[in-house]
């Protein structure tokens, strides 16, 4: 593998910035003064300092993609929210994580990702799994008051070594990412546009068996019930059952 | 993995959206044919090209007839009643967005903005401009395309 050039991403990614011998930033987050190594997004650096912000398209150590918005942060001095996982720090920075408009944003967004998603969660194989259930869970968000039209595309199944079900896809991208298939490329793109948006294999077309890996990469890393492997009758679930209060 | 990940956009990339228009004149679409062989000149991934072709309403990926009717379906059209332009087409022609006439005669297309919303609800008919559209007009319009 090739060295990293590290001339264009020392400030961009985080993981690079133990080579710049540099002086830490110092800022606030929640009223706390921390500081951290340049090069940090604001997301890396809050949960270096034990602070917590829900991602849902963030992948560690891969660049940010920037697609689903619940990192988003207040930053005093900006006109709007930003959002943590593709900002840089700097230098003197105050930030909220947890502000009230901070987390009606993140709850408005869950809502409408809740709106368009099939209320399938009672039959869905990764419910128990399922990181968009606990998102909403975690942020109290119930029944979505918006009416959306439900996104519907038909499973595709033909594959014997994975399901896909992109009416369950919130589009966080992070499959297309992290697949690294026979040929070293993603298999995924994103296709069309806004509501009928969706990711797709080829031309729009059932994923080829000879094409994937079988790595399960992207199975793992889907948030939601959107990719999955097919269960044989009598399987157990993945994991523990996932009980939400409220 | 990650250095390869920041590259900038390879020159074929900032390609692809032309070489993509070319096509579609060429060829009256980019079918999958088209995709396949940009995909190889380009050393681009298939989905990638198909990701792009399909984002764009002026590039179909299926043959169209001799007229093709694009009517804006954004958000200022909408609220100026392109819905009832879209039902007035589809009631004159027989057909719904996105399918020919039998004969070949008219292709029936939405498109994003196409930068006509001060006359909204607004078409395009083979890129001639149709403004401040009301269902009654269609009929009379479209009579004028053979
Ligand atoms: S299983 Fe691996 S190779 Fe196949 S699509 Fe997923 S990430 Fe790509
Ligand atoms: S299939 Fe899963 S990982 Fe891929 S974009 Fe959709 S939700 Fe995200
Ligand atoms: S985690 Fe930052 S936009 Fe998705
Ligand atoms: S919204 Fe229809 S032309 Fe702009």
């Amino acid at each position: 593998m090739c060295a990293p050039d590290h001339s264009k991403n020392i400030n961009r990614v985080g993981l690079f910035s133990y080579l710049i011998v540099e002086k830490k930033i110092s800022l606030n987050i929640n009223g706390i003064n921390v500081s951290a190594r340049p090069g940090l997004t604001i997301l890396e650096a809050a949960r270096e300092n034990g602070i917590d912000i829900p991602t849902l398209c963030h992948i560690p150590d891969l660049l940010p993609i920037g697609a689903c918005r619940l990192c988003v942060v207040e930053v005093a001095g900006s006109r709007t929210l930003v959002g943590s996982c593709h900002t840089p720090i700097a230098e003197g920075m105050v930030i909220q994580t947890h502000s009230p408009k901070v987390i009606a944003t993140r709850r408005v967004l869950v809502e409408l990702m809740l709106a368009s998603h099939p209320d399938a969660c009672l039959i869905c194989d990764k419910a128990n799994i399922c990181e968009l259930r606990r998102i909403a869970a975690d942020l109290e968000v119930g029944l979505p008051r918006f009416r959306a039209r439900k996104h519907y595309f038909p499973v595709e199944d033909e594959n014997d070594r994975m399901v896909r079900d992109m009416s369950k896809c919130v589009q966080c991208r992070r499959c297309v990412m992290a697949c690294k298939s026979q040929s070293g490329q993603p298999l995924f793109s994103m296709a069309y546009r806004g509501f009928d948006s969706k990711v797709i294999y080829g031309n729009d077309q059932p994923l080829d068996r000879d094409a994937c890996r079988d790595c399960d990469a992207c199975i793992e890393i889907c948030p939601s019930g959107a990719l999955r492997k097919p269960r044989k009758p009598g399987e157990e679930r993945a994991d523990k059952a996932l009980f939400i209060k409220g | 993995m990650t250095s390869k990940r920041v590259k900038k956009p390879s020159q074929e990339r900032a390609e692809l959206v032309e070489r993509l228009k070319e096509a579609q004149r060429h060829h009256g679409c980019v079918s999958e044919e088209v995709i396949a062989a940009l995909a190889e000149s380009l050393a681009i991934p298939v989905h990638e090209v198909y990701g792009v072709a399909s984002f764009y309403s002026f590039l179909t990926t299926r043959p169209l007839g001799r007229n093709v009717i694009l009517v804006c379906k954004s958000l200022p059209c909408h609220l100026k009643g392109a819905e009832m332009i879209m039902e007035a087409v589809a009631k004159e022609l027989g057909i719904g967005p996105g399918e020919t006439t039998a004969d070949g005669r008219f292709s029936f297309e939405l498109t994003n903005c196409i930068g006509l919303c001060d006359h909204a609800p607004a078409m395009l008919i083979n890129q001639d401009p149709h403004l401040d559209l009301t269902p009654e007009k269609i009929k009379q319009i479209l009579k004028s395309y053979k």
